[in-house]
């Protein structure tokens, strides 16, 4: 008697439920005949025999759950695998009417039994052997059904060869190099699983059976889940092919579906036609969303013009083909300075997620007829943007000082002087001249130093940068900061200006001023603010003087620098800017 | 109503027309007696005799042309190319006469024929055995190319293709022969040719395969949808002319497309379907059009060929490559 025990019937799974049973006890089932269909938790799967036979006992009832590995079926004597000598001479003749593409078989899942031993069995059409490339079992393993025992090579292929049932391996016969004839023994199993052992093995040639994996070159994978087709997709592709809208179409299937059927009798009537050029998405008149680049047509050489420029797309005009924004329209976007979103990212390498249009939410209220809201555009924006993003992240701590410069020769350029504390304090101390990722945790001591200067604008806040002012002198930097307030002044102004600052210096004393709490742009951790001059008495050694005095304040980000850093900055540019020279 | 595979619905839909049909006939090598190497024609002759369901010589050249004939004379012949590599001897036949004769006869003499072939790889098979050569078909004005990418395309696209007036080239991916089951309702119902399938709808990236890479789109698809990434699947189809209605649309929407197939990169499907997304949709594309594809080489042997073949790590790695495309 054989046993035949629920196999892993494909995911690991524990365990799976008799939906029906195929086979009754008494019935006679040939190799691979399905037996059962089983639930799982996946799929319905049809459990084929892996013997020919009578069956003595079906364990279970429908509804049934069996674990993995209990016993499912059992077998009554003469349980053998079956023979089919019809079918193999047909592939015989297949194989001599074609040799130059003679199949090599893997259907070897079920045959070629002789009692508990597995015979190597034909791999291809009429090969005397094969050899063993690697065993993929041992003795005393446990095997299901199907389960790849050993590879072996043949004159055609490297073809694995699967257990045709669940049972314990007693014995393998040969070693990996060892070439085997087809008809020896191959496996013996033994022990729990495979019942009563049977006579010595035997085989007689022609009579082992062929079964039918359909497969004759090779090996086609073979799965047993039912897959759903998805209708609705071949009906939606019928209706795009006849031109018919769906929406006026009455579904007959079920539940009101609608079938390929409805869709042909609408196209032959014409009901529910598509109108030519039905709504193309709508997305001009709503608005702007700059969150959505979709919402906009545009090439990808224009979308990185646009970029490269930082116009955002949502304030160009879109005068190309289909409705589509072109180069020219881009370029103009810029010219007109509506649009140099570029601060912005001068300020963030993290750009802020935030929405960008205040008029989404529903806008301000008017308050009289003749004053309406404008749109905040461009730089402008860009300012909202950078501060509310820095305001969302930063931790600003603010420190003031007093700084004596009265020893300054007469037409000092105090910028510059600004600009050079900057770069010796930063020298003094690097953990104020570098950027910080506060999602990362990570920051970047910069070794050089580009100092972002605010300019104040008609059109909003521009911070262009003096890059490399370590290395530069300072009638250098009083070239570049003149050169910048140019381009400004004459729009002039290229990304690359407003990119990669390490620190910044707002002089908002130069109109008026004594103390400020500048606002830190991230990712950078420090802002300078110089006040506005005044002269002040001073109590020194030689008695009371008039001292010139330069109101300071520092903003550091305490995310990235402790106090006593931002302490030894201030105090290192305080050392600098009181030179003379 | 059973659950078959995409071989048994093959062998479903020519059995239906077999029956339905008094002009359709059936031959190639092995078909017969044999039932096919893959089981194609399984029972096929038994059922409708020997002058219906023919077994031929090995002579793919004389296959195609009595193909030729048979259809010039108002029958509906199937003929069977054993394997894809074997059908370069009957070239000349299917793109000199079938592909033509429409058009030499001024549209009085059509070829209503369908020629079956398995291809593709990834089932150990020997040398030439495991190409995917559908572009060399799809080049070629007059003919329709087919692939069929799960049981229930099977059976309704090869209605479609029997019932078709013009030689429809129909690939069968083998290695997806009998990987799933559909509950396929032998009704007779076609399914429609050029028209491509989507078969999941995304807003993020459309994917665009077919044939049995289909099943390795699919499963890239779940598993980005894990990872936050929305993606449209489209199963192409009919291959040749390509529905690229469809997937302009989806691309418009999406802005990102990128396609998977197991044949070579130049001179593809996937290139065509790329050039056609550029000529068409470049005002929508917000990142450079991505190909997942078997590699310029000859198709490796069976023991390389998992190296060669599109798999889902290839997919999602290509996939994000897009995403991340500023």
């Amino acid at each position: 008697m054989k046993q035949f025990n629920l196999p892993d019937l494909g995911e690991g799974l524990p365990d799976a439920e008799i939906v029906r049973w195929l086979v009754k006890e008494g019935d006679t089932v040939t190799v691979d005949q399905p037996m059962v269909e089983m639930e799982t938790a996946k799929a319905v799967v049809e459990v084929p025999s892996p013997f020919a036979g009578r069956i003595a006992k079906l364990h279970g009832q429908e509804g049934d759950v069996i674990n993995t590995g209990d016993l499912l079926v059992s077998f009554g004597d003469g349980a053998v695998a079956e023979d089919d000598s019809s079918e193999e001479s047909a592939s015989k003749e297949s194989a001599s009417a074609e040799s130059s593409e003679s199949e090599v078989s893997a259907e070897t899942s079920s045959d070629d039994v002789v009692g508990d031993t597995f015979m190597l069995p034909d791999l291809g059409e009429g090969l005397p052997d094969a050899e063993i490339v690697r065993w993929l079992v041992k003795e005393g393993d446990t095997v299901t059904v199907d389960q790849p025992m050993v590879e072996m090579e043949t004159a055609k292929a490297v073809v694995e060869v699967p257990s045709p049932f669940a049972a314990k391996i007693s014995k393998l016969y040969g070693q990996a190099g060892d070439v085997i004839n087809t008809g020896d023994p191959l496996v013996e199993f033994g022990g729990s699983g495979s019942g009563s052992k049977k006579a010595a093995p035997k085989k007689e040639a022609g009579e082992e059976k062929r079964a039918d994996s359909g497969t004759v070159v090779g090996a086609v994978e073979v799965g047993n889940n039912v897959v759903a087709e998805t209708t609705n997709s071949v009906v939606k592709a019928l209706a795009r092919k006849l031109k018919v809208d769906l929406t006026q179409v009455t579904g007959t299937g079920k539940d009101g579906a609608i079938t390929q059927k409805d869709v042909r009798e609408a196209a032959k009537n014409g009901t529910g036609a598509t109108k030519a050029e039905a709504a193309p998405v709508a997305q001009q008149e709503s608005g702007f969303d700059t969150s959505n680049p979709l919402a906009y047509k545009a090439s990808p050489a224009v979308r990185a013009l646009a970029r490269k420029l930082g116009v955002d797309l949502g304030n160009c005009q879109a005068s190309g083909r289909k409705g589509s924004i072109t180069r020219d329209d881009v370029e103009n976007a810029s010219k007109s300075g509506s649009a140099p979103a570029s601060s912005q990212s001068a300020q963030s390498s993290t750009s802020p997620t935030t929405s960008s249009t205040p008029s989404s939410t529903g806008g301000l209220p008017t308050l009289n007829v003749e004053v309406k809201p404008e749109t905040v555009r461009g730089v402008r924006r860009a300012m909202a943007m950078g501060m509310a993003h820095s305001h969302s992240t930063v931790v600003p701590t603010t420190l003031v000082e007093d700084v004596d410069i009265s020893a300054w020769p007469k037409g000092t350029d105090s910028l510059a002087r600004y600009v050079r504390a900057l770069v010796t304090a930063a020298k003094a101390v690097p953990a104020v001249n570098a950027w910080f990722d506060g999602e990362k945790f990570e920051r970047l001591l910069h070794p050089n130093v580009n100092v972002g200067i605010a300019v104040d604008s008609g059109d909003g806040l521009y911070v262009p940068v003096v890059h490399n002012a370590d290395r530069m002198s300072m009638t250098d930097v009083r070239a570049r900061v003149q050169d910048l307030r140019q381009k400004i002044e004459t729009k002039s102004l290229k990304q690359d200006d407003q990119q990669n600052a390490t620190i910044t210096l707002s002089n908002f004393g130069s109109i008026a001023g004594r103390y400020g709490t500048p606002v830190v742009s991230p990712p950078q951790v420090a802002i300078l603010g110089t006040g506005r001059f005044r002269n002040e008495l001073k109590l020194t050694d030689k008695g009371i003087t008039n001292a010139k005095m330069l109101p300071l304040s520092l903003t550091f980000d305490h995310r990235a620098c402790t106090g006593g850093e931002a302490a030894r900055f201030l105090a290192a540019v305080m050392e600098d800017l009181q030179k003379a020279q | 109503m059973a659950a078959i595979t995409l071989i048994e619905a093959v062998n479903a839909a020519m059995a239906y027309e077999l029956e339905h049909d008094q002009d359709v006939v059936l031959f190639g090598e092995d078909v017969g007696k044999n039932g096919g190497v893959f089981r194609a024609t399984d029972g096929l002759q038994k059922k409708y005799g020997k002058e219906r369901v023919i077994d031929t010589p090995l002579a793919e050249s004389m296959i195609a042309g009595l193909a030729v004939g048979m259809a010039a004379q108002g029958m509906k012949p199937i003929a069977e190319m054993q394997f894809m590599g074997f059908i370069f001897p009957a070239v000349d036949q299917i793109f000199c006469h079938a592909a033509r004769l429409r058009h030499r006869t001024r549209g009085r003499i059509t070829q209503p024929m369908v020629i079956r072939a398995p291809y593709g790889g990834g089932i150990h098979a020997p040398e030439h055995h495991s190409e995917s050569t559908e572009a060399l078909f799809s080049h070629i004005p007059g003919l329709k190319v087919v692939i069929p990418s799960n049981p229930s395309r099977a059976y309704g696209l090869m209605l479609a293709a029997i019932r078709d007036p013009d030689p429809v080239i129909f690939l069968e991916p083998k290695r997806v022969y009998r990987i799933v089951k559909h509950e396929v309702e032998d009704n007779g119902e076609e399914y429609p040719l050029e028209a491509c399938f989507v078969d999941r709808e995304g807003s993020d990236i459309t994917l665009i395969s077919w044939g049995a890479m289909m099943h390795e789109t699919l499963q890239a698809a779940e598993k980005l949808a894990a990872e936050g990434i929305d993606a449209e699947v489209i199963d192409v189809a009919t291959v040749s002319p390509i529905d690229m209605d469809t997937i302009l649309e989806s691309v418009e929407k999406t802005g990102r497309a990128c396609i998977i197939q197991e044949a070579p990169k130049s001179g593809s499907i996937g290139s065509e379907i790329a050039a056609e997304i550029a000529e068409k949709g470049v005002l929508n594309l917000l990142a450079p059009i991505g190909r997942v594809s078997g590699y310029d080489t000859v198709m490796p042997y069976y023991r390389l060929e998992k190296q060669y073949m599109p798999t889902v790590d290839r997919i999602l790695d290509e996939v994000r490559t897009i995403m991340e495309y500023k």
